[in-house]
């Protein structure tokens, strides 16, 4: 086969283009030259417009054993046009302006069909380092060694193929800087408010973690209706940066003193809060989470994602007695096909605010630095444009 | 409202039988007793028939390890009686009214109680005090004057209890006696979490950890509810048998998995998971595998058994993540006050089959028999008549 340089010749045929790499544990990607094969059956082959760095990316790029492997294109929040498309492709055609989502929708199977969750059975979720229905890779360097995908998504690269259960069609209107939040972050975050814990008016919020996914949750509460959504962190600065995003009280976990911080807060709610969303990642949290729910009804929402294998803990009576609810989600809950557009509606009609969540914006060769400021906590959302 | 009470002793102390535990594990022994009249928003009751549960039967066995249970006390929660005489302020009932103490608080009035997410009565705090909830103190004596202390706020072992009217609901003269006791405590619970806490809908699958009186009613509950499918799961196996009767469609028996876990032959059996899985015993480890039987997605575990060490359920977090949810219930989320009607009505109505749970009847002077039954696993409820003679 021959490889080309884009252009509207090159459906069918390799697509030779850079991709930011993760080479080793920790180690900065590189830049290179890599071939993209062209989309297979029930595939889409991608132009990334905008890709933004998430927490999740940085997780797996530190991480050592798998399920993190190298080499491996990262990348998994996106807006992309469509530059070609496989057989058996329905919905999407070239040109299109799409956004990949990690977590799959194929809208057939049990789970897409079932109104009462958000996981496709025919696509489980996992952190796979393949194309979803062969197990193959559409990634290969220059040597033609294989190169592994993430979570079925891979953006940060000029090309990328995605399996048609992930992408999603949006307005092509839409500002891509903007959009490409809905990929992944926002709509975990504000769907968690949204769909998966059904906050109502009036509730009283508490937040652990005000990173992006945390103000997210926020953002998403604000829109419901909450009357109080209450930040807990250790880091002060937060509160300012969370108070444009509806957070109307914060806590400082360092600065509790004697008090545990579920028993300030169960102080300053009368009793403990409506819906308490845990957004770190750490098991330890989600417990504190727990304390900090209202008796009767509260509910305690996992979002944040631990290492693998690590288990909550929770007295057996303190589960019986205390009417609490226990969840996690994935995406917050959200149908990708359904709700993305639904959230890009949102935002179109200034209901939904996105461009407080962008602190900066950079061109694909500084996609290193965005990994520094996130992991320094210097940014929500660095914003990366691939093109010209 | 007629302030001339009808009943001789309105006023006065009652003298009468009580079953009494002094020493934890020990047969209750029958004695004399003098029962005081209801105080302001107190009612005294004279009980019909009472049944044991097996959280009697719990706490009668460790008594020694729970500060909040002093002795002598009289145990029974699960009972039917007929109010004999009213405290003042009381307007909820009268004397003669047929009704259930109920150990799960509804006093209509509190946020919780208003609210319909919630079943926990806030009305007297969070926690659990021995005797009556609104002063502490008993309203038992021995004949020489010691006081006998209440349990879980009701105290059903005797022929006369005095009960807080909160925890007091009117239960229609219609429904069978044997039946309306047993409303008042486990099979509520069962039906309840089924219907109210996990809201199982129409062709939802059910895995059921223990399948004792308060499993039984809880699959019992999701037939209601038209459950396709409801897994038992039990070490006895002749608790198959006994469970078809209360709409058991499958059973395993953890024994005979053999290199299998419940959990991997509950996922093959439902396609990857139960949509409601129900803890029923009151072991961490069962509720862990009642987790574990979950489908990602949706599955939903409710915790029902009472863990009596407090020992950690241990999550897997991804698990979690994947949509799964828990939460523990206390009387099957029902609120007495509105719920135990509805219940009773679906008996009427022949919709709710509860006449299999009644396995054997004794009279009070052989309560002790109760116990030996439940203990040796061949009852499921044994009602205690304080009057007949059987």
């Amino acid at each position: 086969m021959d490889i080309e340089k884009p252009s509207n010749k090159t459906a069918g045929k390799p697509i030779q283009c850079r991709a930011a790499i993760a080479t080793a544990p920790g180690e900065p990607l590189v830049i290179d030259e890599v071939i993209v094969d062209p989309p297979n059956s029930h595939e889409v082959r991608v132009r990334i417009i905008c890709t933004s760095l998430c927490h999740s990316d940085v997780t797996f790029w530190k991480m050592k054993d798998f399920p993190a492997v190298f080499p491996r294109i990262l990348g998994h929040e996106a807006i992309g046009v469509v530059e070609s498309v496989g057989e058996n492709v329905d919905g999407v055609v070239e040109g299109d302006v799409v956004i990949p989502h990690f977590l799959a929708d194929c809208t057939e199977c049990v789970g897409c069909r079932s109104k009462k969750g958000n996981l496709c059975s025919a696509f489980p979720f996992k952190i796979s380092p393949w194309m979803p229905r062969d197990q193959t890779s559409r990634f290969k360097d220059l040597r033609g060694e294989t190169i592994h995908h993430f979570v079925s998504v891979s953006s940060f690269s000029e090309y990328t193929v995605l399996d048609i259960a992930h992408v999603v069609k949006v307005d092509p209107t839409v500002p891509p800087n903007r959009a490409c939040l809905l990929s992944c972050g926002v709509s975990t975050g504000v769907g968690a408010a949204w769909r998966t814990a059904n906050v109502e008016v009036g509730s009283t919020v508490v937040i652990f973690g005000l990173g992006s996914i945390g103000l997210a949750v926020a953002e998403g509460a604000r829109l419901c209706g909450a009357t109080r959504i209450i930040g807990v962190d250790v880091i002060s600065e937060k509160f300012e940066i969370g108070k444009r995003f509806g957070v109307t009280e914060f806590v400082n976990s360092k600065n509790c003193g004697d008090k545990s911080v579920s028993q300030i807060i169960i102080d300053m709610t009368d009793g403990g809060a409506d819906y308490c969303f845990e957004c770190v990642g750490l098991a330890s949290l989600v417990q504190e989470a727990y304390a900090c729910c209202r008796k009767g009804w509260g509910k305690t929402i996992v979002l944040g994602v631990d290492q693998p294998g690590s288990q909550l803990s929770l007295s057996s009576f303190e589960v019986l007695h205390s009417g609490k609810i226990l969840m996690g989600s994935l995406f917050g809950g959200l149908k990708a096909k359904s709700d993305i557009p639904i959230l890009l509606k949102r935002y179109m009609d200034k209901e939904l605010e996105l461009d407080k969540f962008v602190t900066h914006e950079m061109k694909f060769e500084e996609i290193n630095s965005a990994f520094d400021l996130l992991i320094k906590g210097k940014c929500l959302r660095c914003v990366i444009w691939m093109g010209e | 409202m007629n302030n001339k009470s009808a009943s001789p002793k309105a006023g006065k102390v009652i003298r009468c039988k009580a079953a009494i535990c002094r020493i934890p594990g020990k047969p209750l022994v029958i004695e004399e007793i003098e029962v005081e009249p209801p105080k302001a928003w107190e009612i005294r009751i004279k009980i019909l028939c009472t049944s044991l549960c097996h959280s009697d039967v719990t706490f009668w066995k460790s008594s020694t390890d729970l500060p909040k249970l002093p002795l002598p006390v009289i145990f029974g929660h699960e009972a039917v009686g007929v109010v004999e005489s009213v405290g003042e302020y009381v307007e909820e009932v009268k004397e003669r009214d047929l009704v259930l103490p109920i150990f799960h608080r509804d006093c209509g009035e509190c946020r919780d109680c208003k609210s319909s997410k919630s079943n926990t009565c806030s009305k007297f705090g969070r926690g659990y005090r021995p005797n009556m909830p609104r002063d502490g103190t008993s309203r038992f004596r021995e004949l020489k004057g010691d006081v006998i202390h209440h349990f879980l706020n009701i105290s059903s072992f005797t022929e006369y209890s005095v009960v807080d009217i909160t925890h007091v609901v009117k239960i229609t003269p219609h429904i069978p006696l044997g039946i309306a006791c047993l409303l008042s405590c486990g099979v509520s619970t069962g039906v309840g979490a089924a219907w109210k806490v996990a809201g199982v809908e129409v062709g939802s699958t059910v895995a059921i950890f223990g399948l004792g009186a308060v499993g039984l009613a809880v699959a019992e509950g999701a037939r209601l509810n038209r459950a396709s499918k409801i897994i038992g799961v039990d070490i006895n196996p002749e608790k198959f048998e006994i469970g078809k009767k209360f709409g058991i469609t499958d059973f395993i028996n953890p024994a005979t998995c053999g290199d299998k876990t419940v959990s991997q032959v509950i996922k093959e059996m439902t396609d990857g998971g139960a949509d409601y899985c129900f803890e029923c015993i009151g072991l961490t480890s069962v509720m862990n595998d009642a987790f574990n039987s979950s489908r990602e997605g949706w599955g939903k575990t409710v915790i029902l058994g009472v863990e009596m060490h407090g020992s950690p359920i241990s999550l897997n977090s991804i698990e979690i993540l994947k949509g799964r949810s828990v939460c523990g219930t206390y009387f099957g989320g029902l609120k007495p006050r509105s719920d135990i009607a509805t219940l009773a009505q679906k008996y009427l109505d022949k919709e709710l089959n509860l006449g299999e749970f009644i396995t054997h009847e004794v009279s009070f002077h052989d309560i002790n028999k109760a116990f030996d039954l439940l203990l040796e696993g061949k009852s499921l409820r044994c009602i205690i008549w304080m009057d007949k003679l059987i």
